[in-house]
């Protein structure tokens, strides 16, 4: 890509606990990408604002175009917020499961950052039928949105918590 | 075929009279699938600025802007600058060459330079024979539109031949009318087929375009965000994924809108087959060399007039995925009579 370097591009997934993202520090001529966190995009939302405070100006994507960064080899790491962690695998938000299967076939280090606890297993059907407190599905649509997901241990290498 | 979407056909030339008979296009109309579901609006194309316009604003995107690149041909030659007499043939010849240009730029993705070739390979043929090029291109525009439509139906029965009894089949962003068509050809035969459709950001055609033609032809679709399909794949929710394409590759690499590979590669990872409506192409000979459209980063991070993520934020925005034909199970191709 014109504008990335090979492995230049740090991303990450999910609602951190502000704690988790103080620690981070991206070196030079690394970017931080975020995907957006739909429905309610508060994932995107609170990682870039939390990046901003940092000095980091954040790069904001979909949650269907991490894959197009991995196939170009573009990211050099996954942080993934997580809720719960044991030695069988992680609670995270979903959308980690994608990324985390991407980062295994790209050779790609993934780090499990602790996220806000939520306690909702599914979220309600209307959020994915709006966008930004717009209709966008006709009327009628029957909407399904998983919050978390469970990424089996295979996909990362230890926890880093 | 007892359902067609309006998605399949989405350009009209029969909105304004003509004379019987005529087969000259001064005007063609093009259905705005950006309003689509709450408006079925067509907007009037006169000539090849328009054209471009409309393909470029995604005012209408995959199939339909074929149809228009090839109506376009036929807008020009009725429109064309006055001095287009059947003696001035390099004037003629000169313009549609122009418009080819103007067309085969409008989205660099998109392989509308083979289709453009067709047209003025056919115009120039006709000239070098001594037959008025104008009359080339009408044939050649009209026989190929007549070709396209007849394929496109037959491969709607393939794909409904592709579906079983009891699949839960995962699509993303639109494929034109043809899975909607496709799922009620199923249902006619008996089979109860499920669909998930992801959203599609940022343009949401799965939101919009898939959830409410599958509703059309009445089957039963439930809709999902874009980052769900770990889940869906996972939990044993879908059995199938069924996508388009909007461009192949020699070696059957497609690309194909943006999200296309990761389900790609999740359906893998998972033993879910992953099938792909195509249209060969030898183009290029592999995904590698296809380019990627970078959009505007705005329409991700802009909606209405609000800045969703506010002002000290990037954007990244590339339209398509390039799928390698490795993670394909299997294609379900269209001859386009190129």
């Amino acid at each position: 890509m014109q504008d990335y370097k090979p492995k230049s591009i740090v991303l990450f997934q999910g609602l951190f606990c502000a704690d988790s993202l103080k620690k981070v520090k991206l070196a030079k001529g690394l970017h931080a990408f975020v995907t957006e966190g739909r429905p309610s995009l508060e994932a995107g939302r609170k990682t870039a604002s939390v990046l901003i405070k940092k000095g980091i100006t954040p790069t904001m994507i979909s949650d269907n175009m991490a894959g197009f960064l991995f196939f170009k080899g573009l990211v050099k790491e996954v942080n993934i917020a997580c809720q719960y962690a044991d030695q069988t695998g992680a609670l995270c938000d979903t959308g980690a499961l994608i990324l985390a299967v991407l980062a295994r076939k790209h050779k790609v280090a993934i780090k499990l950052l602790a996220a806000e606890h939520r306690h909702r297993f599914l979220g309600d059907p209307k959020y994915i039928l709006s966008f930004e407190g717009q209709r966008i599905a006709p009327k009628g649509t029957i909407g399904y949105v998983p919050m978390v997901e469970w990424v089996g241990v295979k996909y990362f290498k230890g926890v880093s918590l | 075929m007892s359902f067609e979407s309006l998605l399949f056909w989405p350009v009209r030339t029969d909105l304004e009279p003509c004379a019987p008979g005529s087969r000259s296009v001064s005007v063609f109309y093009v259905l705005d699938e950006t309003l689509v579901p709450s408006k079925m609006k067509y907007i009037p194309v006169k000539n090849v600025k328009g054209a471009v316009a409309v393909i470029r604003e995604m005012k209408t995107r995959a199939f339909g802007q074929f149809l228009v690149v090839l109506n376009t041909f036929l807008l020009e030659i009725q429109n064309g600058p006055n001095h287009f007499k059947s003696s001035d043939q390099v004037r003629l010849m000169d313009h549609l060459k122009n418009v080819a240009h103007q067309l085969n730029n409008s989205r660099p993705t998109f392989p509308f330079a083979e289709v453009t070739g067709i047209v003025v390979g056919a115009a120039q043929k006709a000239a070098a024979n001594g037959v008025d090029p104008r009359l080339a291109v009408t044939k050649t525009v009209h026989g190929f539109l007549a070709g396209i439509r007849a394929r496109r139906l037959q491969r709607v029965q393939e794909i409904a031949d592709a579906m079983k009894d009891g699949d839960s089949i995962l699509t993303h962003c639109n494929v034109s009318g043809e899975l909607a068509m496709a799922a009620s050809l199923a249902a006619q035969a008996g089979k109860h087929v499920k669909f998930f459709a992801t959203e599609t950001r940022p343009y949401m055609q799965g939101a919009k375009l898939t959830t409410w033609e599958l509703q059309q032809a009445k089957a039963h679709v439930t809709l999902v965000a874009d980052n769900a399909i770990g889940s869906l794949m996972a939990d044993r929710l879908v059995n199938k994924v069924i996508i388009g394409s909007d461009r192949s590759a020699a070696n059957g690499d497609i690309a194909n809108k943006i999200g296309s590979y990761q389900i790609a590669v999740l359906a893998r990872e998972f033993g879910i087959p992953l099938i792909v409506l195509t249209q060969p192409s030898r183009g290029v000979a592999s995904g590698a060399e296809m380019p990627i459209e970078l959009r505007d980063a705005d329409e991700l991070l802009i909606f209405g007039s609000k800045k969703i993520f506010g002002t000290k934020v990037k954007g990244f925005y590339p339209g398509f995925d390039v799928v390698p034909h490795q993670l394909i199970t299997k294609a379900i191709a269209i001859n386009a009579g190129l």
